[in-house]
């Protein structure tokens, strides 16, 4: 059985039996799966690989439609509606719902047009206000100061680190209320490693996130709450410090522990 | 004689021989590189760019009418032949995947590029100049596009194949519907690649022949008027060469000289942005 806390504060999204199936898989990635996540907090998920962790993230902006044959079931609850009906608008709900991914992704373009690219498909042509935002988005992801006198060259020539700050900047650019991460420092370096995991707490005010982390420390360092899956389930979920200092599952124990995984 | 001193001659003689056959390989192109440059640059002359062809032994005469006719002809079969190549490939890389029918597609285009030209050049005869009633510069055209369209197809494929699926998906991310993605990240990402296919592509098709003699055939004399038959440096050049006149020898001389170095230079210039792509 699993031991799953009730969230006290205002709920983010709200996940009720949910169960996903990859196309042309013999069995459910995800099973049964039932998780609220707090509004305006870090929710840690952990596991083992192929725990369905990484699935369940990409639930939450339907980025599974954009390959045929995924089978999912069951709810996820955003703003009082069911976002996994036929009839949501998945462009309005990316634009609520962000995502940032293992490796950066900055587009073959200039920086300026990076971070300007989701406020552009949203239709804003305003010269001003474009740059205001970019340059808050910048500023908001720590770092402007570094690349404030060369908006114009191409995004690719930045370092690692930079390049998934830029991903954040361009992100939280169009104002999103939830942001997904997924293993978002696992290709970089310890130093910009630690500059993300200030950041994603600094955004914390602002928006709710949903980080999927291989790194247990991690997990404990940023996050407020802490979801461990294992084989599909969501096994525990807690307060970050109780879940690791005193973990109600036996599976948790064993697995932050080092037992396995 | 010792293990060690058999080995090293064996060793010896592969490499003379293997060395002695790519010398060979590349002095077949340098040879004709040679040729075509002496004959050629002795041939060049200001008349040629501004004077049109003529009968045998007169002073006056040029391929003008045969530059102009080459650059019309193949323009417009890359007019048509580049967007529909780009967008067949971008339906296959995007929408088609690997499914039945995008399979298909591949594999027929890949045998329409190993399709010898002559036939394609008999196909668009039957056609469209035998319902015309005579040769024109759109039928060389339509030929040229078909010949283009499968190489500018499969580079096109290969190329998006070559973008990433997260940067797909970072653009999905933000909310982007799908030609977005396509038009605004993909295609940019794949810029140099399809370039370099287009260049390859007009390259290929600039140094046709066979397609050209069933279609637009030949006019000795300057004709800008697509309907009617028109002169191309190639078709020129054949029947130049071919002819016992040794000053419309020298003229098509000449035609081979323009010719290679234009398809050399588009070459050259196709790998150079290659060699960009690889260097970002």
């Amino acid at each position: 059985m699993a031991t799953i806390i009730d969230v006290n504060e205002e709920k983010a999204l709200e996940v009720k039996d949910f169960e996903f199936q990859y196309s042309g898989a013999d069995e459910t990635s995800i099973k049964k799966l039932t998780m609220p996540i707090a509004k305006n907090s870090i929710t840690a998920l952990i596991g083992p690989s192929g725990c369905g962790k990484t699935t369940l993230l990409r639930s939450f902006n339907r980025m599974h439609d954009l390959y045929p044959g995924n089978k999912y079931s069951g709810e996820i609850i955003f703003k009082d509606r069911n976002i996994l009906t036929k009839n949501e608008d998945l462009i309005n709900l990316r634009i609520q719902i962000g995502m940032i991914f293992q490796k950066p992704t900055a587009f073959p373009m200039s920086i300026f047009d990076n971070v300007a690219y989701g406020m552009r498909l949203q239709g804003i042509k305003n010269r001003t206000e474009l740059q205001d935002r970019v340059e808050k988005a910048l500023k908001d992801a720590a770092i402007f100061k570094e690349v404030k006198d060369r908006l114009k060259q191409d995004a690719n020539g930045l370092s690692g680190g930079q390049q998934q700050r830029l991903c954040i900047a361009r992100a939280i650019a169009v104002e999103p209320e939830v942001l997904l991460f997924d293993e978002p420092t696992s290709a970089l370096d310890p130093i910009s490693t630690s500059g993300i995991e200030e950041l994603v707490v600094e955004l914390r005010e602002k928006v709710s996130i949903i980080i999927v982390t291989h790194n247990m420390q991690q997990a404990a360092r940023v996050s407020d709450y802490t979801g461990f899956m294992y084989l599909g389930e969501l096994i525990e979920l807690g307060r970050t410090e109780e879940l690791f200092v005193t973990p109600k599952e036996k599976l948790t124990e064993e697995y932050i522990t080092g037992k396995f995984g | 004689m010792t293990h060690t001193q058999k080995r090293i001659i064996t060793n010896r003689i592969v490499m003379l021989l293997s060395t002695l056959s790519a010398i060979a390989g590349i002095g077949f192109l340098f040879w004709i590189l040679s040729i075509l440059v002496m004959n050629g640059v002795d041939a060049l002359s200001w008349d040629i760019f501004t004077q049109e062809g003529a009968p045998p032994g007169y002073e006056e005469s040029g391929l003008k009418h045969a530059l102009i006719g080459q650059l019309m002809i193949v323009g417009v079969a890359t007019i048509f032949g580049v967007p529909i190549g780009i967008l067949a490939g971008t339906y296959l890389s995007e929408y088609a995947g690997k499914s039945k029918l995008g399979e298909t597609i591949r594999d027929i285009s890949d045998i329409m590029m190993s399709a010898p030209s002559i036939v394609i050049g008999a196909f668009v005869y039957a056609i469209v100049v035998a319902p015309m009633g005579h040769f024109s510069g759109w039928a060389g055209s339509i030929a040229l596009t078909i010949i283009m369209i499968p190489i500018i197809l499969r580079t096109t494929d290969d190329m998006l194949h070559l973008v990433s699926s997260t940067l797909r998906e970072a653009a999905y991310a933000l909310g982007a519907p799908k030609y977005k993605v396509i038009t605004q990240v993909v295609y940019r990402g794949a810029k140099t690649g399809i370039l370099t296919g287009v260049l390859l592509g007009v390259a290929r098709v600039a140094g046709e022949t066979a397609p050209l003699l069933f279609t637009s055939f030949n006019d000795n004399f300057l004709n800008t008027d697509m309907r009617e038959p028109m002169a191309s440096l190639t078709v020129t050049m054949y029947n130049y060469a071919t002819s016992p006149y040794e000053d419309w020898q020298k003229l098509g001389w000449a035609a081979a000289f323009i010719l290679s170095m234009f398809i050399l230079s588009l070459n050259i210039l196709g790998r150079l942005f290659l060699l960009k792509k690889k260097g970002n």
